[in-house]
């Protein structure tokens, strides 16, 4: 027998009966060992996510210095001169024998309650190394962000979408950053801002009033004419910064359009048919000809083309970059050629219709049946009877609309329903508002079918929301119009009068104003806050000082006297950077006959250190969903074993949640009305950047109330359970 | 002279020593032959799973550290899976009959000497699984993997004399072991 000869074994063995051995051994060819490519693609996604926490986590020596981790208050002193400068000289090498001056700026530094649906910009006096600044960005907490420049602006987008609410960023460039003449950086820079609340504003910290009005509905507002191209338009998209639209017209042609109206720009002139805008805005994806091509929206140049086969069908996106579909499966461009990701089930013939916002999923029919493909999992879930109809997504890929007898169905993408909505023409928008038009009117409703509302008379087809949740295209006769739709339904009249008196208590709490907080509490509450006796102290004196608060929930919680409950969380700061955290649960009370709530109960829960780990940092409770916003980009796979909501036997409640976009989602829920449940988050979560939750956080709240406010299924009651924290539950804030 | 597919592994790896985002190619250019290799030593699909991903972790971690000593990059993944397999050994035994992974369709011999042929691989490399660790290892990266000697040794952290060593322990014993087989005329 002839075997391929090896001159490393004739040294070795010299010998003919080790020889023969040693061809034994060679001759038995492995076969392929079983591999299921499902697993393949999910270690791929884990170690990209992985890698991308990595990057922005990049940590030279100086890193120590400025991340919260180790605000040690030595460094700090240091580090802070230079972060609390908004422009900031730097010292150029020293090597080039002379000193230039490189300024940074950014418009949102040092700025509180800045809007989430932005990037972050940071503007540099001189031209700079892209692939060096990009690499030397730090962006705290751990968030996976894509780069774009204009000019000497650097834009720092989280891939995940809009900012976290509530969050402190510290967005840091390292001295590995470069000019375009290559000098290299001296000292780190650090951006710092906070964010605003997500959707539901609290209110204004005004004195309190008996009720708040709500808004006037049913006027859309800076409605007008985008493109009136003949034979209509398809494909509409909106930019991530929500400032234009893409869409495909009917030659084919790519074009473009500045939201707020202006000239119709052709981007590709014909042949087009699937388009994705990639998540960092910068890049559309299309399919043209057979062939899927990348256009770079600032430069109008094509940077990359891709013959595939199978023919591409439909194009989209991940964090890792473009995916599409062929007729047997779901691609991503591997180094050399594609890699199959997911295979499509084989059988009849498959239409496949549209990738989820997040590229996670992938809406086809096959056989009259409307299915949803996990990418990770190969695995599909079928939605609805036969001849259902794919309407959407929701901006997070994790609930789907399609159409059901006589009706529009919101389910998640398991296929659980969520809610059965009036017929239309659905959008689901980042404020989870849905957009219904029809030829004769324009509804707006929740997702769980509560609050619905009609916008407008008159035709609206094919409703599309901005990113921003407030403006929206429609088409009309052929013609693309955009408007912009009113806020959610404002909250009840009992809910928004607690909300006021919380904040009034909170503002003069931080600004020092003993008299004025007192008058916000009942004996009760006087008592628990008093110097002497109390359990709770009224003012947080000396350093870290009381920086800043939000609600991260708030409920009506019964009649007779009305009562709300308030979960609010106290950021303590050092220097402007927020080192620590509590949480106050405070009880307001409404005797019969009075227009005011006074704080009559109230607790703290433990003082947790900030920069451990991610934070959760809001938390919705509405009619059978609980959504969990997180600060951090998190570990996919830590996500589903390490959230649970447990009812008062502390039995577990509803299936694993959803992901997407830093927000957790349990869909599906039957919360009981009055009932307690407990958000869980155990220490398993883990954010991109492999840094585990600090500690275990307990939420308790109240299942769906049913008698109180016109909008009782939004707003929910929740409490943090001090005693499920670890360690010595701390009864008082901090005062020193 | 240069070598084209070394030169562009070790363009792979710099861009992805300087952005972890670029391990990405690293990890499509030798997934099927780490989880092989795992799988061939571990011989359940769930544990094979866990230990690639596993060493795949690892890498990208590492990754900024990864010297370059003139070996190939895999010669590195396979360092790191000898230790994760080791690792593993430690609670678990691979179970599974070789013939579910080995393909023993010999193509050559004459029909009627097929079935003896395959019994005599089948036997050996039921005996290799019964060898010392690293002589097992050594064997397998050299038989199975087709790995260099100088290869293997950075694999297994040893010098190639000491792999050249255990090589001729572990096909001596297999000889020894294996006392019914003859060369094949």
């Amino acid at each position: 027998m002839t075997m391929q000869h090896d001159p490393e074994l004739d040294d070795i063995l010299q010998d003919d009966e080790l020889m023969h051995v040693a061809d034994l051994l060679r001759q038995a060819r492995m076969t392929d060992p079983p591999l299921d490519d499902a697993f393949r693609s999910a270690l791929r996604r884990q170690l990209m996510n992985r890698a991308w926490g990595m990057r922005e986590r990049k940590a030279p020596w100086w890193s120590s210095l400025f991340g919260p981790n180790s605000l040690a208050w030595a460094g700090a002193a240091v580090g802070v001169v230079l972060i609390a400068t908004v422009v900031v000289f730097m010292a150029v090498s020293p090597s080039t024998g002379g000193f230039n001056q490189l300024v940074i700026t950014s418009p949102i530094s040092d700025q509180s309650a800045v809007r989430l649906e932005q990037p972050i910009l940071v503007r540099f006096n001189q031209a700079m190394d892209h692939a060096s600044t990009e690499a030397a960005v730090q962006v705290a907490p751990a968030t996976t962000v894509a780069f774009s420049w204009n000019a000497n602006t650097l834009a720092v987008q989280p891939t995940s979408g809009p900012l976290a609410p509530n969050t402190q960023y510290q967005v840091t460039i390292g001295p590995g950053a470069k000019t375009a003449a290559g000098q290299q950086l001296a000292a780190p820079q650090t951006i710092t801002f906070v964010t605003q609340p997500p959707a539901l504003p609290t209110p204004s910290p005004t004195p309190p009033t008996p009720a708040v009005t709500p808004p006037p509905r049913g006027v859309l507002t800076a409605e007008h004419l985008l493109t009136s191209a003949a034979g209509g338009v398809s494909n509409a998209q909106w930019s991530p910064d929500s400032s234009t639209v893409y869409f495909v017209s009917s030659k084919g042609a790519l074009e473009s359009v500045p939201a707020a109206g202006g000239n119709v720009k052709v981007l590709v002139p014909d042949g087009v048919t699937s388009v994705a805008i990639a998540p960092d805005g910068a890049r559309v994806a299309f399919i043209s000809g057979g062939k899927i091509e990348i256009l770079d929206l600032k430069m109008l140049v094509i940077t990359s083309e891709l013959t595939t086969t199978p023919a591409p069908i439909n194009v989209g996106w991940t964090k890792e970059g473009v995916e599409w579909t062929a007729a047997d499966g779901v691609y991503t461009a591997g180094v050399d050629t594609p890699v199959k990701v997911a295979s499509l089930p084989t059988g009849a013939a498959i239409n496949v219709i549209s990738f989820a916002p997040d590229g996670a999923h992938l809406a086809y029919t096959q056989d009259q049946s409307l299915k949803v493909l996990d990418v990770a999992t190969g695995k599909s879930s079928s939605l609805g009877l036969a001849e259902a109809k794919f309407l959407g997504w929701s901006p997070d890929g994790t609930g789907v609309i399609y159409s059901g007898a006589q009706a529009v169905v919101a389910s998640d993408v398991a296929g659980k329903t969520i809610s059965t909505l009036p017929a239309g023409e659905p959008s689901w928008s980042s404020q989870d508002e849905i957009l219904l038009g029809s030829d004769t009117d324009l509804f707006e409703v929740r997702p769980d079918g509560s609050g619905l509302t009609r916008l407008q008379e008159g035709t609206y087809h094919a409703p599309m929301w901005a990113p921003n949740g407030t403006a929206f295209t429609y088409s009309r006769g052929g013609a693309l119009f955009t408007a912009s739709a009113p806020p959610p339904a404002p909250r009840s009249s009992e809910l928004g009068a607690a909300s006021l008196v919380v904040n009034a208590f909170m503002q003069a709490r931080k600004g020092g104003q003993v008299d004025k907080a007192n008058s916000y509490l009942d004996d009760n509450g006087k008592k628990l806050y008093s110097g002497s006796s109390g359990v709770l102290n009224l003012l947080v004196t000396g350093d870290p000082i009381f920086s800043r608060f939000y609600v991260l929930t708030e409920s009506i919680t019964g009649s007779q006297p009305d009562t709300a409950q308030f979960v609010v969380r106290i950021v303590l700061a050092h220097d402007k950077l927020d080192v620590s955290t509590y949480e106050e649960t405070l009880t307001l009370v409404r005797t019969q006959g009075s227009n005011v709530f006074l704080i009559d109960r109230a607790s703290a829960g433990p003082l947790l250190k900030l920069g451990k780990g991610p934070q959760v940092v809001s938390v919705e409770v509405s009619t059978g969903a609980v959504k969990v916003t997180f600060d951090s980009d998190l570990m996919r796979a830590t996500v589903a074993s390490g959230l649970i909501i447990l009812d008062s036997k502390g039995n577990q409640v509803g299936d694993a949640p959803a992901y997407a976009n830093r927000t957790v989602t349990f869909r599906g829920l039957d919360l009981k009305p009055g009932a307690t449940y407990k958000l869980v988050v155990l220490p398993t979560v883990q954010d991109v950047g492999d840094i585990n939750m600090a500690a275990e956080y307990d939420l308790t709240f109240a299942g769906p109330s049913d008698s109180h406010g016109s909008d009782k299924e939004k707003d929910q009651t929740a409490s943090p359970s001090p005693q499920a924290s670890p360690g010595a539950v701390r009864s008082t804030p901090p005062s020193s | 002279m240069s070598d084209q597919p070394r030169d562009d592994e070790r363009e792979l790896v710099e861009r992805a020593k300087r952005d972890p985002r670029q391990f990405g190619a690293l990890y499509d250019r030798h997934f099927q032959q780490i989880y092989r290799f795992v799988y061939s030593r571990v011989r359940e699909q769930t544990a094979a799973e866990d230990v690639t991903s596993e060493i795949f972790m690892k890498a990208l971690k590492a990754m900024p550290r990864y010297q370059d000593t003139g070996r190939p990059f895999a010669a590195w993944l396979y360092q790191i899976s000898v230790n994760a397999i080791a690792d593993r050994y430690r609670t678990l035994r691979p179970s599974s009959p070789l013939d579910d992974f080995h393909d023993l369709s010999i193509a050559g011999p004459p029909l009627e000497d097929v079935a003896a042929h395959r019994d005599e691989i089948r036997r050996i490399w039921a005996l290799v699984e019964v060898l010392p660790v690293q002589q097992k290892t050594a064997l397998v990266l050299k038989f199975q993997e087709d790995m260099k000697i100088e290869d293997i040794a950075a694999a297994m952290g040893k010098t190639p004399g000491a792999v050249k060593l255990l090589i001729h322990r572990g096909v001596s014993r297999l000889r020894d072991e294996a006392d019914t087989l003859r060369p094949a005329e």
